[in-house]
């Protein structure tokens, strides 16, 4: 009894991590483009489609293998964030009275590129679910068993993060996308290149985004409109994490994923109910998130 | 004021568009041509399951129709060509709702053809009804549509009504002993998966799990776990095709095999189900359905027509349902010789014609009854029909074979 006890928990556990890892890929992109670039970037879930469906063509049509796919999918989909904010978003912050002026009209512009987005991807994939299968089979931990293709996934989320955060904390772009976050103006006074900055990390906000998605297209099936389902989940992590925080992002996602994991193992028609709730709970207990200041 | 600048742009954008809307759609002053309008799911969720289910059936009927020169009507004494106008509801069943009425009323289409979805198609029924057109039931069919019954629809599509005592009976016959079944949390999974546990326990199948699950969940593997440590036979869940890939991938990854699998709204489609999973990843796979090209010398005929048009297999669930549906529909405005939408529907609610599938026929509540097939399963590439009776193209399969090792 007891080692089936611990079994199940380490079922739980692990099921939620393997979710939780995806989500927190995604929500630090999230989290980069608003909490740094001021974007609340409604079509955040279409960068993550594109990201899984170059993957799928890639994969199928030329046979690369999806951990590869990551080199060519990440570079693209970062080219198109940077060159969006440089031209589309660039323009809209200078001609915003305020920065608060410019968070309403960003997001109206992520609305369209939502919409233009999508159906781009209708008329280039078609409507219909897509998917392929790779490292399809199970895989025994300590009794429990798993998809070896999920646990891949796991790992390439952690990897992802750890070098993202290294990259943040070590380097001297990421010393400037701090300062960035914390004030820009003040931060432009000091020499930082801001518009330059603005739009990497909007850049890279896609390409976490990207390399999500590809991650995604491993495990899950993808159609073209899948893209706002996991806008939201970004959301409510960015939120979850606390506003700004990079590690916060990181931290909610798995929180999130391991929260989804217990309920689905109790009740399974609850389990979206959860997310909301568990949103609800922390803007009424701490409005600021879990490592929010 | 430059933001005020792009409003006005846009604003007189859109204006623009709603004027030039209608004068396009004025209608010729002869009759040269019968116009038939659908709003139906372009884009959005449902866009996908169009395209895989049904969506192309009425495309490749209104070509094979006009091939043809058209249908005849006596009243003009020609043949008109169909011209099938389309709207995209945007997956919104408040949008089709608008645009259905925006077809009868503004664009003044001579017929209408169904929405997709049951939800959508509960929706849609009423509005046909209230202006008296003809409403012929596509992908999609709630009990709580019977209820109604409402003249002007007809419903054409089998469901658990009829799919659930026949799966109970083939279980049955193969020797099933205990079931698991998960349902989807929406009119789907109340009306199919629930509508199923009465069956199986009336044919002494043991039911030892029946849980729900919300659409959009990302992980069903505790559901398939808590089914393999209850070691049943049968593994029934009442899907759509979002949760049926996702189950049947995760079922396939942790090697999870039960002696039977079914899922209601999938397995039926060749492109999506054994496209992506491969002819023996899906085989001995069950799913609402069903026919094949063995069902009739039309419905081999359909297959190769749709073939030769998409490239791809037609759907083995509803498309020879439609098909016939629309033939049985055109040799009634034949028989009427007219447009008129009353002398078409009684028609149409007493007559019997040979179609495709075969004599073709509603019964008193306006639903279609001689169904091709209720319950299919994958062997060797084929959905083949195993439902008990004459209808049959092949026995089940069971047990299923394991899922193929990767």
């Amino acid at each position: 009894m007891g080692s089936y006890m611990m079994v199940t928990i380490l079922d739980v556990v692990i099921s939620g991590l393997l979710l939780g890892g995806i989500y927190a890929v995604t929500a630090v992109g999230l989290s980069l483009q608003y909490g740094v670039a001021r974007v609340l970037n409604i079509a955040h879930g279409e960068f993550i489609m594109l990201g899984a469906f170059i993957t799928y063509s890639l994969y199928t049509r030329f046979g690369i293998n999806p951990l590869i796919c990551f080199a060519i999918c990440g570079p693209l989909v970062f080219a198109v964030g940077f060159i969006l904010y440089r031209t589309l978003f660039t323009r809209l912050r200078m001609s915003s009275p305020t920065p608060g002026a410019f968070e309403g009209n960003s997001m109206l512009a992520c609305f369209g590129l939502l919409f233009i987005i999508q159906n781009v991807a209708i008329l280039i994939w078609g409507a219909d679910i897509k998917g392929y299968t790779y490292l399809a089979f199970p895989v025994d931990l300590w009794g429990a068993r798993f998809a070896a293709n999920r646990l891949v996934t796991l790992g390439f989320a952690l990897a992802i993060c750890l070098v993202f955060y290294l990259f943040l904390a070590n380097t001297r772009l990421g010393k400037a996308i701090r300062a960035a976050a914390q004030d820009p103006d003040t931060a432009g006074l000091m020499g930082v290149r801001i518009n330059q900055v603005l739009a990497l990390c909007f850049g890279f906000g896609a390409l976490m985004a990207g390399l999500g998605g590809a991650l995604i297209s491993i495990s899950y099936k993808i159609q073209p409109t899948m893209g706002l389902e996991y806008t939201m989940i970004a959301l409510i992590v960015i939120v979850l994490g606390g506003l700004g925080s990079i590690p916060g992002s990181f931290v909610g996602g798995l929180v999130l994923g391991l929260v989804g994991s217990i309920v689905t193992h109790i009740e399974p028609g609850l389990s979206l109910v959860a997310y909301y709730v568990i949103f609800m709970l922390l803007l009424l207990i701490k409005p600021t998130g879990i490592l929010g200041k | 004021m430059k933001n005020k600048g792009w409003i006005w742009i846009f604003v007189i954008t859109v204006a623009l568009l709603f004027l030039a809307g209608p004068v396009g759609a004025k209608e010729a002053a002869v009759k040269d041509k019968i116009r038939i309008g659908q709003a139906i799911s372009l884009s959005g969720p449902l866009a996908g399951a169009v395209a895989i289910a049904g969506g192309p059936i009425y495309e490749l009927w209104v070509e094979e129709v006009n091939k043809n020169g058209g249908i005849y009507v006596k009243e003009y004494g020609k043949k008109l060509p169909v011209e099938l106008i389309r709207y995209d509801d945007k997956s919104d069943i408040g949008t089709m709702t608008n645009l259905l009425e925006k077809l009868i009323l503004e664009d003044k289409v001579d017929f209408v053809f169904p929405p997709w979805g049951t939800a959508w198609l509960f929706a849609a029924a009423p509005i046909a009804n209230k202006y008296g057109y003809i409403l012929i039931g596509g992908p999609g069919g709630a009990l709580k549509l019977k209820e109604l019954s409402l003249p002007y629809f007809f419903q054409v599509l089998n469901f658990s009504e009829t799919q659930a005592p026949a799966l109970a009976d083939i279980f049955k016959g193969v020797g099933v002993k205990s079931v698991a079944v998960i349902s989807r949390g929406d009119l789907h999974g109340i009306e199919y998966g629930n509508a199923m546990v009465p069956y199986f326990k009336k044919k002494g199948i043991d039911v030892k799990m029946n849980k729900s699950f919300p659409p959009g969940i990302k992980d069903l593997s505790p559901m398939l776990k808590e089914a393999k440590s209850l070691n049943v036979d049968a593994f029934v869940a009442a899907a759509y095709p979002d949760g049926g890939m996702l189950l049947t991938g995760q079922a396939m990854e942790l090697g999870i095999d039960f002696n039977a699998f079914f899922i209601s709204v999938l397995p039926f489609s060749p492109k999506l189900y054994r496209g992506t999973f491969g002819a023996q990843g899906v085989e001995g796979v069950m799913g609402g359905g069903a026919w094949n090209a063995k069902t009739s010398p039309g419905a081999k005929e359909l297959v190769d027509k749709f073939v030769a048009r998409f490239k791809e297999e037609p759907d083995y669930w509803g498309g020879l349902y439609y098909w016939s549906s629309l033939q049985h529909f055109q040799q009634a405005i034949e028989k009427a010789g007219t447009l008129n939408q009353k002398k078409i529907r009684d028609i149409m609610a007493k007559e019997k014609f040979n179609t495709a599938l075969g004599p073709f026929w509603y019964d008193k509540d306006r639903y279609f009854v001689n169904h091709p097939g209720e319950i299919g399963q994958w062997q060797k590439g084929v959905f083949e029909v195993i439902d008990p009776g004459p209808k049959r193209t092949a026995p089940p399969e069971y047990p299923k074979p394991p899922w193929p090792k990767k």
